[in-house]
């Protein structure tokens, strides 16, 4: 066993966090507070090469490893990023660019896959519906062969980028007597004709990131922006869920460092009874705690990126663990953060309850926690 | 990054486990009910077959820490079989063997070094006193030279392996500076016992002890040295070997409930086949997964001498020691009644399972050595 970091990939860590300490974390507070999507961030991650990191160079990408994505997408968090664009990021990069790279011809890729590195394309991944969530198969938007187009009529929520995004991959079922093996992926473009976005999402946190309902109403699709085969619909969408559970949980972990640096400060300068709150054990423990939890969650997490690297194709379980640790347990340091800065952990402008609020979408998003435990008792 | 052990600790875990067949088992299991001298027996037998895998010979103290992984490969297994004989054997071989090793002569090493190697001895290493665990909470324990030796008095309370030793490790003070007195059982003035009846691993022997001027002559004694380190050595082994016991004992408890949950049934299905029994296993799995892998990257950063090698320690100690207490008390749920009744490894896990939290440093102590190094890090 071996748990080193290449040079390469702690010089490149150091270098996003420095990025984004100067060219991010300023604006995160006021579009935060108003929830909005912070256009220039995003140009910013797309000039710097984060939407693209792991793609090879002729796609735009920088032919990255996992792991390095994960190290870049954890440096984001660290840095102070909000939870709001980290998800989108990873939503546009690992849910949408990622399955048309992995997925598409060769056609669809130079199509796609550089815009979408670049950041001048926004991508978005919509499988889940008012009545399907993780239970994939239940999904009821239908895809009909006509002619030399397929023809989409249904819904989806909770798609994150909905709003915003250029071009979206999308789950119908193409034979519904066929359970998951009916099930299709399709790239469908904004402003194709049927293709609306009903509503965005108010949220509790991750409030940068547009989170949307889209509707497909007689929406015609070229017959050539069927993803994969017809009825590997599901299968896409099980790899994808990897990234869900790999990249996507690295803010996660950044978020923790940031909140450990913070809370570390603040306990420091705050006195109480005629000393630093610092001084008092309780305080100690909540931030040995938030150290604890950071430790093991990067270790499941840097496991998940390895063994992709490694490429193995599929590592549910390991993805399964991941995402349940992660889930669970990063609520835990952040509502001890919240506490430990007391009023002002309750305040805006601290950051805290920020950080506090996005950490909640972690046991939910990607599927949630009951969703793992039943992909572990299955897959032990 | 390498998550994968490496074929050399492969083939180490392989001769370690071979070891531990049925019969073995079986003898190991005596060991729970044994009286010291079976103990010592057993203890001398399973640490010359032992010795034959290589295994007492790797990591022994700070100059060999570049083979702690492959010293973790062989601890895993047998951490995994009992709990009683790995602190048994790690005691003899990692903290009485350590102390020799890094800190001992050329002139002990032949004498007590080696025999260890080959598993004829069974080391102690007495640290604690009535009073404290550390020199500065006043450690009796005193050296007074004499006649080029010295006459050494002073008591000692916890010391394992202390009834079934044949050398002893005994830390005082000599001028107020740190040294090791080794003694061996039947010295004048020595007095070992009672033997302390324990809430678990009940297959150690644990003992208190009394000098009263024994005379140890001046080859026999480790320093006085002119720091702790050697201390702070025995703490960080002890704290590590508490660390991949808890790991071991979370396994034992989770293989038993896992295994029994699958054959026992309930309204004519296993009762894994309930979500609430199978949701409790999955989150025991993944508790086990995560302290796995944390022990891991601690022990590999000790191996690297790292300066996060510490601080990963007490996180991977503090983490590990109090998951194993959730996993013994989940498995004992699922198991019940049968959990319940004494003698199968889920109830003895049980019993087990508060001593890594309150053994070496305490989860208290640890938490707030965390907290020290995190405020040092992030100053006001």
């Amino acid at each position: 066993m071996d748990f080193s970091l290449t040079e390469e990939q702690l010089m490149f860590k150091d270098q996003v966090l420095k990025f984004a300490r100067n060219e991010i974390v300023p604006r995160v507070q006021e579009h935060e507070f108003n929830s909005e999507f912070d256009w220039d961030s995003w140009q910013k991650l797309g000039e710097f090469g984060i939407l693209g990191l792991h793609f090879p160079e002729e796609f735009g990408g920088a032919g990255a490893d996992v792991m390095t994505a994960v190290l870049a997408a954890e440096a984001l968090g660290e840095a102070g990023v909000d939870g709001g664009l980290t998800l989108s990021y990873g939503a546009h990069t690992y849910l949408c660019a990622d399955t048309i790279f992995a997925h598409g011809t060769d056609e669809q890729r130079r199509k796609y896959v550089p815009k979408l590195a670049g950041g001048q394309w926004v991508g978005c991944m919509g499988l889940t519906e008012p009545g399907a969530g993780s239970d994939a198969a239940s999904i009821r938007t239908r895809a009909e062969r006509q002619g030399d187009a397929w023809v989409l009529n249904g819904s989806k929520i909770f798609i994150t980028n909905g709003s915003i995004a250029d071009v979206a991959v999308i789950y119908a079922k193409t034979d519904p007597q066929a359970g998951h093996a009916g099930i299709s992926a399709f790239v469908v473009e904004k402003g194709t004709p049927g293709f609306s976005v009903s509503r965005d999402l108010h949220k509790m946190g991750c409030r940068t990131s547009p989170t949307s309902e889209l509707v497909f109403d007689q929406c015609v699709v070229p017959a050539e922006n069927l993803l994969g085969q017809e009825g590997g619909g599901f299968m896409m969408s099980m790899q994808t869920v990897e990234w869900d559970r790999s990249t996507l949980l690295a803010p996660f972990i950044g978020a923790t460092q940031f909140i450990i640096e913070r809370c570390a400060r603040y306990a420091q300068q705050r006195e109480q009874f005629g000393r630093p709150i610092a001084g008092f054990q309780a305080i100690k423990h909540k931030l040995a705690d938030m150290k604890i939890f950071l430790e093991a969650a990067r270790s499941l997490v840097y496991r998940i990126a390895w063994c992709k690297d490694q490429g193995r194709a599929l590592n549910h379980l390991e993805a399964a663990v991941a995402k349940l640790f992660v889930g669970d347990w990063s609520l835990l340091p952040t509502n001890d953060a919240v506490t430990l800065h007391g009023g002002y952990g309750y305040c805006h402008e601290y950051d805290m309850e920020r950080v506090f609020r996005d950490s909640r979408l972690a046991p939910i998003g990607g599927g949630t926690s009951e969703i793992q435990r039943l992909l572990i008792s299955r897959l032990m | 990054m390498n998550f994968d052990w490496h074929p050399e600790e492969n083939e180490i875990k392989k001769r370690v486990a071979a070891l531990f067949d049925h019969p073995a088992l079986t003898e190991i299991e005596a060991m729970e009910e044994a009286a010291p001298a079976g103990l010592k027996n057993l203890t001398r037998r399973y640490l010359g077959r032992l010795a034959e895998t290589g295994y007492l010979s790797l990591g022994l103290g700070p100059q060999a820490r570049e083979e702690a992984m492959l010293l973790l490969a062989a601890q895993e297994e047998t951490a995994q079989v009992s709990g009683s004989l790995f602190l048994a054997v790690e005691t003899t071989a990692r903290l009485f063997g350590g102390l020799m090793a890094g800190f001992g002569g050329p002139k002990l090493g032949r004498e007590i070094l080696e025999p260890l190697k080959s598993g004829q001895v069974v080391g102690a290493v007495a640290l604690t006193e009535p009073g404290g665990t550390e020199p500065s909470s006043g450690w009796q324990t005193k050296g007074r030279a004499k006649d080029g030796g010295f006459l050494v008095s002073g008591t000692k309370s916890f010391v394992t392996n202390g009834l079934i030793a044949d050398w002893l490790a005994v830390a005082g003070t000599v001028d107020h500076r740190l040294a090791f007195f080794l003694v061996r059982p039947g010295q004048t003035g020595l007095t070992l016992g009672p033997r302390f009846q324990t809430l678990g691993y009940n297959g150690l022997a644990v003992s208190a002890l009394e000098l009263t001027e024994v005379e140890v002559p001046a080859h026999l004694v480790l320093g006085p040295f002119d720091s702790d380190q050697p201390l702070a050595f025995v703490r960080l082994m002890q704290d590590l070997v508490l660390t991949v016991a808890a790991v071991g004992l979370a396994g034992r408890t989770l293989s038993a409930a896992n295994q029994y949950a699958r054959t026992y049934h309930r309204s004519d299905k296993p009762i894994f086949a309930h979500q609430e029994v199978r949701f409790k296993i999955a989150d025991m799995v993944t508790l086990f997964q995560t302290a796995q892998l944390l022990t891991r990257r601690a022990v590999w950063f000790y191996g690297q001498n790292d300066r996060e090698a510490e601080v990963l320690a007490a996180c991977a100690k503090v983490f590990c020691a109090e998951a194993a207490e959730k996993i013994a008390a989940l498995s004992l749920q699922i198991m019940a009644g049968q959990g319940y009744v004494s003698g199968n490894p889920v109830e003895r896990g049980y019993r087990e399972a508060k001593y890594p939290a309150l053994a070496g440093t305490t989860s208290e102590v640890s938490r707030m050595n965390i907290a020290d190094e995190l405020l040092r890090r992030y100053p006001a």
